[in-house]
């Protein structure tokens, strides 16, 4: 078992959760009688995390992404299964561990809203026991490198959710830990300060061989800074390997998006064209394969009054979906 | 314990800079400050008018139950519930998980975070109050007596602490816990009267149960000469099991919230 | 606040049973809810009974010591008057400053000006159907303060028939009053101070803290003049069989005279709060 990196075997958590159906009556009868029902949220999932590794962990919402990484920061007892962080059992959450891991998510905010982040940071560096020298330099470096200067300084709540979200970033990294948790860093984010993040957490996976454990539904997230992915649905794993396996296999597909001006009803059946994901008036988007794109294009072109034609991979949701669609084609 | 305290110096600071940059606060907490001060004073003379004494205490008795009872209450808002209030909000909107992150011990954190400021003005009219009740006895308190109340105050503030972290550990369990504090703060109010005027049954729950009791009777009873060493050492002991039992309590609920009981 | 957004000020003209299911179907919505945390009303209840039984200790105390009675009440009266408050009490909590305030902050409000029918309709109907399991969940505690306090009630059978009525009608009277002190939300996030004046008004001048002819001349000459003790005072003193007919009549015409001055006062701020919210867009 590798005493540095993360290891992952047949892991499984199942929930126990109350069954409520709508309506008067049925509140009634929960009053006295209330059924639970067991959802499987992690169904015996097995990987390996090498130290300095960036792997993304994709899925669908509700596919077992969380719940994966709440028991590997400790925050979940696994119902069953072999689980390792840096060499120890996370839901033991002893110091040792929690000082060397860090857990960034994307919808909360652990900074004080009322006050400037500089003097969150100030606790973090009391409850971490960071040297004040050492815990100056690394803040004022990684504020520099967020380009968070003079943002610091002001109360959270008055800063964009970008700022915001660098800010919670580099308070979560001011005790240099090795095992980063990072979910859904980037959600509602814009693409400038997505990018900044981005450089951040590569810049900082390769300076300390930090080993990093990302989701999120931003492809450019996942392309920029993963190798590897592993896609995980219903709770077990579909694939698990190099990003550019994934997209280069069902990326086989492009969605093209055609804009026509008014044809006045006289429209021709544009299925003929591609698979129709979406017909709107004057306004189509179609399902062709990579292959076939340029070819269509230039039909489509050369047929109808176009205004407009953007080529485009299909989104990550959608790979994802197909993925799980087409289990036995990846299951080599 | 040494780390807790550096802790609670920590963001005792922050929380002091930044209740300052809201003084209107401060006015407007001397203002309620003083509406529950009138209202609890007219209603001691409202029954004062109909009696000389209830269930043994005097007027001017009762005005120094109240004194302990305002300073108690200050205590309480200022470093007890708005932590508690912390706590519970970050179970719910899912925040704990930072909390439990971090190396350190997470009851230590999540019970030292807040420290709302202007609820000490409590604190102060709670001591003034007492005074004045303390002249009006005429009755000079001993050297003795003077630190039998402070341990009272000390003890009853823990046990306090004990009880509303017990209740606030429902959270865990995802239970509405609004409620529960609603119901601890309007029993906490049944420390304003001496608990000796309670039916049995009611007098036994707030001293076992919801031990107002301890917090605001006890420590009274140390400035008007009645506290017997015997309930001294008793309160502390009981101080000490219930400190035992909330940390334990805290960490079963911890293990559920964590899915370990399950 | 957009344009987009603006709220609907012209309520189309609803008809009196389009009315009713609207109330019907806010009631049924607020029964669902109550009944979900059985444990959070238990508590609930206990906050609310846990007043009162103070208040009682206090006078039954202050009672036995001159010899039974107090002010014009037994001691087994003072018991009847505080267990009939929990009732009253159950039937004219309303929403409080928390809830408006709430309401305005997470965005609430603005959705539900968006409806074509006034919030204050909503919540009368939500207010109504929340009353049933509170009532519910009332009537085991009733019967336990009922059995440990031995209460003497000797109403006729006319005042009981007409309780409901006060009883309801105290409902309105409170509902109105918190729904005016909720319009402040409109103009100020600091309304805790003006709760908290108009609860302390309450406990002293409505019968919640002792019965109005307990207190001092001063506070119910002050009394006369507020509409409080039509919430508490009145309604608990029908039920204990301590109103004549007449005073029965002028007290509900008194109640009916702050609902009407309650509402109409709702509806003139209305206007202006609708305006600056907007105007503010908070």
């Amino acid at each position: 078992m590798s005493t540095n990196g993360i290891h992952v075997k047949d892991l499984t958590k199942v929930y126990r959760v109350p069954e409520r159906e709508a309506g008067l009556k049925a509140a009634v009868v929960s009053l006295l009688q209330r059924k639970h029902k067991e959802v499987r949220a992690v169904d015996g999932i097995t990987f390996d995390i090498e130290p300095g590794e960036i792997v993304g962990f994709l899925g669908p919402n509700g596919a077992g992404k969380t719940t994966t990484l709440k028991m590997l920061s400790g925050l979940l007892y696994p119902t069953s299964g072999e689980l390792s962080v840096l060499g120890h059992l996370p839901e033991k959450r002893q110091r040792e561990l929690l000082q060397r891991i860090t857990l960034v998510m994307g919808q909360r905010s652990q900074l004080n809203w009322d006050i400037p982040a500089i003097d969150s940071y100030d606790l973090y560096r009391a409850i971490y026991g960071i040297p004040q020298e050492q815990f100056t330099k690394i803040r004022d470096e990684m504020i520099a490198l967020m380009q968070l200067q003079g943002l610091v300084n002001k109360p959270v709540r008055n800063l964009s959710l970008g700022e915001r979200m660098k800010a919670e970033m580099v308070g979560a990294l001011l005790h240099q830990p090795q095992v980063l948790f990072l979910d859904e860093p980037t959600i509602g984010v814009d693409v400038t300060m997505q990018r900044r993040m981005r450089t951040f957490i590569q810049e900082y996976n390769h300076k300390h061989k930090a080993t990093v454990l990302l989701t999120s539904h931003y492809m450019a997230d996942v392309q920029a800074l993963c190798k590897r992915v592993i896609v995980i649905h219903h709770g077990t794993i579909l694939y698990d390997g190099d990003l550019a396996g994934l997209v280069g296999r069902f990326s086989a597909m492009k969605t093209l998006v055609v804009s026509t001006s008014d044809m006045n009803g006289k429209a021709p059946d544009m299925a003929q064209y591609g698979n129709v994901l979406k017909a709107e008036p004057n306004r189509t988007t179609l399902r062709v394969s990579k292959a076939e794109a340029p070819q269509v294009t230039a039909r489509l072109l050369a047929d109808l009054p176009v205004t407009d034609l953007t080529v485009e991979d299909p989104p990550i949701e959608e790979i994802i979906e197909t993925v799980f669609a087409t289990p036995d084609e990846i299951a080599q | 314990m040494l780390r807790g305290f550096q802790l609670f110096g920590l963001f005792s600071r922050i929380s002091i800079l930044n209740e300052m940059q809201y003084r209107a606060n401060f006015f407007i907490q001397v203002f309620q400050s003083a509406l529950t001060l009138t209202t609890g004073l007219i209603v001691m003379n409202v029954v004062f008018s109909y009696t000389q004494t209830l269930g043994g205490w005097t007027h001017a008795e009762l005005l120094a139950i109240y004194g302990v009872f305002f300073l108690m209450s200050g205590l309480v808002g200022a470093l007890i519930f708005p932590n508690i209030w912390a706590f519970m909000e970050d179970v719910r909107e899912g925040r704990l998980d930072f909390i439990l992150t971090k190396p350190e011990d997470a009851q230590v954190l999540i019970s030292v975070r807040q420290l709302a400021l202007w609820r000490l003005v409590d604190v102060i009219i709670g001591v003034v109050v007492l005074a004045i009740a303390l002249t009006q006895i005429g009755q000079q308190s001993s050297w003795l007596q003077a630190l039998a109340f402070g341990a009272a105050l000390l003890m009853g503030a823990v046990i306090l602490y004990s009880i509303i972290l017990i209740a606030s550990t429902a959270a865990f369990w995802s239970v509405r816990v609004w409620e529960m504090m609603e119901m601890i703060g309007s029993i906490f109010q049944a420390g304003r009267w001496p608990v000796g005027i309670y039916p049995d049954w009611l007098r036994l729950g707030l001293t076992y149960l919801i031990p107002v009791a301890f917090a605001v009777t006890v420590p009274a009873e140390a400035l008007t000469g009645r506290l017997t060493p015997q309930t001294l050492l008793f309160t502390f002991f009981f101080t000490v099991f219930l400190a035992f039992i909330s940390r334990k309590i805290w960490f079963y609920g911890l293990k559920n919230y964590t899915g370990a009981s399950a | 606040m957009s344009a987009a957004t603006q709220p609907v000020q012209e309520l189309p003209a609803a008809t009196l049973s389009d009315r009713i299911k609207m109330y019907m179907v806010a009631g049924r919505q607020a029964i669902i809810e109550q009944l979900q945390y059985r444990l959070a009303n238990m508590m609930f209840m206990v906050h609310i009974l846990i007043e009162p039984v103070i208040y009682l200790v206090v006078w039954t105390t202050v009672s036995e010591a001159q010899g039974g009675s107090v002010g014009g009440y037994t001691t087994a009266q003072f018991a009847g008057y505080y267990i009939i408050w929990t009732l009253v009490r159950q039937f004219n909590l309303s929403m409080g400053p928390h809830s408006f305030h709430w309401r305005i902050k997470e965005g609430r409000l603005a959705a539900e000006l968006l409806r074509p029918v006034h919030p204050l309709q909503v919540d009368i109907g939500y207010y109504l159907g929340y009353k049933i399991p509170q009532v519910i969940y009332w009537l085991p505690m009733g019967i336990l303060l009922w059995l440990l306090f031995r209460p003497e009630v000797n109403p006729e059978l006319w005042q009981i028939l007409v309780f409901p009525v006060a009883l309801m009608l105290a409902f309105f009277v409170r509902f109105l009053f918190m729904w005016v002190l909720g319009l402040v939300c409109f103009w100020t996030e600091r309304v805790d101070a003006i709760f908290e004046l108009y609860f302390v008004l309450e406990l002293l001048f409505s019968g919640r803290l002792v019965p109005l002819s307990v207190m001092p001349a001063w506070a119910q000459t002050v009394a006369n003049f507020m509409p409080f003790q039509w919430t508490f005072y009145f309604p608990i003193e029908v039920l204990l069989g301590r109103v004549d007919p007449q005073a029965l009549g002028w007290g509900l015409l008194a109640q009916l005279a702050w609902i009407t001055g309650g509402y109409l006062f709702i509806m003139l701020v209305w206007k202006q709060a609708i305006k600056h919210f907007t105007a503010v867009g908070s």
